[in-house]
């Protein structure tokens, strides 16, 4: 008896599990989302098919137009006119410089904050939330007379310490929930064989964390990759550019030619786009910390 | 022995975990803010001699700057747009994904996507929709035989603030819709089966149990929504540039243009400070009344 009662229930909650029947009303839901998913995506989807026409074609009235053939040659376009390979050799530098600094100061706020004990602690943790709360853009005046004053305009460290900056408060919040959760016991344990704190920092800490440094990291990555407003505010040289300024310089250069400048485009969005396939649920996590504590 | 609490209040160490993150902050991002201050109360054209006048453009930005005004109350529409059409739409498609199953996954990504992609592709894609030569826009209404609504929707100022408000809609999508899912993945199944035990359909079953549940992950979007609509201000640099007139002109683009293309450094400096004024009072009073602790998720 006691046995017939444990059993049913699984058993009809494996059955609505495994045999959902379709329902009308199933079939409708799931041809609505179709459609509520393409009209999201069209915007995309008409770019990525208006970037392989051939700029005559943009002229007709029809909304989506198969490309015949695929006019391949505007990406070729893309790469040999718009400065496209070194401003996205720049990007990935930036990218990549700014990601691994904040990674690692992060982290060392993070424990700072966690596990160091010091008066100041609380009075460091607001200015560091004050810092959170400042938008960019009331940075960028005082930024660009700063960096002109010391020669830092038209270097990659106008935008690497800049992005460090803004992306440091919440990849530290992110890493310390993270961090509150590791049991002490493990660095009693290494402090009473005589580990430095720097020791049991690398050895211990840094493998623990990885989760949350690889969440902050993809974050951060497509927080850098797409930044626009600062590379414009403090870059005029083409040697220094990252790869949003190339659908800005081609529009300016190749006005007429539509269809590249729409494959720019694409080349710009098609990394995040990857990025995010790959690691959506890191992104969601993260951009979802993100937006609870920012 | 060496005991862990005197490791952990270790003066030097705590200064080399602390000093290279704290450095990099203050230095890009309160030492400038300080600068603001000081270069606001100046009439400084950008190079030369500048003199201090005060509070002189303070006042003249609050009392008799139009461009201002005009600024924050677009970003006011801007906000209960987001909120009142954003959100509701949000919530709709995340309640309705939970049913999808299988297909749950692929359409969250789908709906977020448009949120990860460069500022500066999806502004200057929506300029391409709206263009009246062989934007996407005109296409469609003339397909779907609404030919006589064809215009160039950026030109008109009237119209050129919910052109723009429809892609910041778009864009910031998928933060609404993913805060308002992870709420509803938090209701536990426990209720939704009392609910259905009690004879409620699904209509009861949201409108009275569910959404009432997601109050707290409310305020945190709307108080995300409000934040993100004052500081917005690439979209409208790209597509719009603030016009036509200043129909569309938000305070991070006005500053900008105070500041590079007048080259008024000590009024665009005025501006800046006061942005993030208006910025931090927002913020306090929103996180006051609408205390957002949601916890972990």
């Amino acid at each position: 008896m006691e046995n017939q009662v444990k059993i049913d229930p699984n058993i009809t909650i494996s059955q609505n599990k495994k045999k959902k029947p379709l329902s009308v009303g199933r079939v409708v839901l799931y041809i609505f989302m179709a459609f509520v998913g393409l009209l999201q995506l069209f915007p995309l989807l008409w770019l990525f098919d208006y970037s392989l026409l051939n700029s005559g074609q943009f002229f007709g009235d029809k909304i989506f137009q198969v490309p015949s053939p695929p006019q391949w040659e505007n990406y070729v376009s893309a790469f040999t006119q718009g400065n496209v390979l070194p401003y996205f050799f720049n990007s990935v530098l930036v990218t990549f410089v700014s990601v691994a600094l904040t990674a690692i100061t992060s982290i060392l706020l993070a424990y700072a904050f966690t596990r160091m004990k010091w008066k100041l602690s609380a009075l460091f943790m607001n200015i560091i939330l004050l810092g959170m709360m400042i938008p960019i853009h009331a940075t960028l005046l005082p930024n660009f007379i700063i960096f002109n004053e010391v020669g830092f305009l038209n270097s990659y460290w106008a935008l690497i310490l800049p992005y460090t900056a803004f992306n440091i408060p919440v990849s530290m919040f992110i890493v310390t929930g993270f961090m509150q959760t590791i049991p002490r016991s493990i660095e009693e344990a290494a402090v009473i064989d005589g580990a430095s704190i720097w020791r049991i920092l690398f050895s211990i800490i840094f493998p623990i964390t990885k989760p949350a440094i690889a969440t902050i990291s993809v974050v951060n990555f497509i927080n850098c990759w797409n930044e626009f407003i600062m590379a414009y505010t403090f870059i005029t040289m083409d040697k220094f550019k990252t790869l949003p300024f190339s659908i800005i310089q081609f529009v300016g250069q190749y006005s007429s030619n539509y269809g590249a400048q729409f494959a720019v485009m694409a080349l710009i969005a098609i990394p995040s786009i990857i990025m995010y396939l790959i690691f959506t649920d890191e992104i969601n996590k993260g951009l979802m910390a993100g937006s609870v504590k920012g | 022995m060496i005991e862990l609490n005197q490791v952990m209040s270790d003066k030097k160490a705590i200064f080399f975990l602390v000093a290279p993150g704290f450095l990099i902050l203050i230095s890009m991002i309160i030492f400038p803010i300080g600068m603001s201050i000081y270069y606001g109360f100046t009439d400084w054209g950008g190079i030369g001699e500048y003199n201090f006048i005060g509070f002189e453009n303070f006042k003249e930005i609050i009392f008799n700057d139009k461009i201002f005004r005009i600024s924050l109350i677009n970003a006011l529409l801007l906000t209960l747009a987001t909120i009142f059409i954003q959100h509701p739409i949000a919530i709709f498609l995340a309640i309705l994904i939970t049913h999808c199953g299988r297909f749950e996954k692929i359409l969250r990504t789908i709906l977020f996507i448009p949120a990860i992609i460069s500022i500066v592709v999806t502004a200057k894609l929506w300029a391409s929709i709206y263009n009246p030569q062989y934007g996407l826009l005109n296409n469609v209404l003339e397909t779907i035989g609404l030919g006589s609504l064809t215009q160039d929707w950026l030109g008109n100022p009237d119209l050129a603030i919910w052109a723009v408000i429809l892609v910041t809609i778009w864009q910031g999508f998928g933060y609404a819709f993913l805060l308002y899912y992870a709420g509803l993945k938090g209701v536990p199944d426990e209720l939704y089966e009392a609910a259905k035990i009690d004879g409620a359909n699904y209509f009861q079953l949201y409108s009275k149990v569910v959404i009432p549940l997601l109050a707290p992950m409310a305020r945190v979007a709307i108080i995300l929504a409000v934040i993100t609509c004052l500081k917005q201000m690439e979209v409208v640099y790209l597509m719009t540039n603030g016009g036509p007139g200043d129909s569309t002109q938000l305070l991070g683009n006005y500053l900008y243009q105070t500041a590079f293309s007048s080259a008024q450094y000590g009024y665009g400096n005025a501006i800046s400070v006061l942005f993030v004024i208006v910025v931090l009072i927002v913020t306090v009073i929103l996180n006051k009344f609408l205390d957002r602790d949601v916890g972990e998720f």
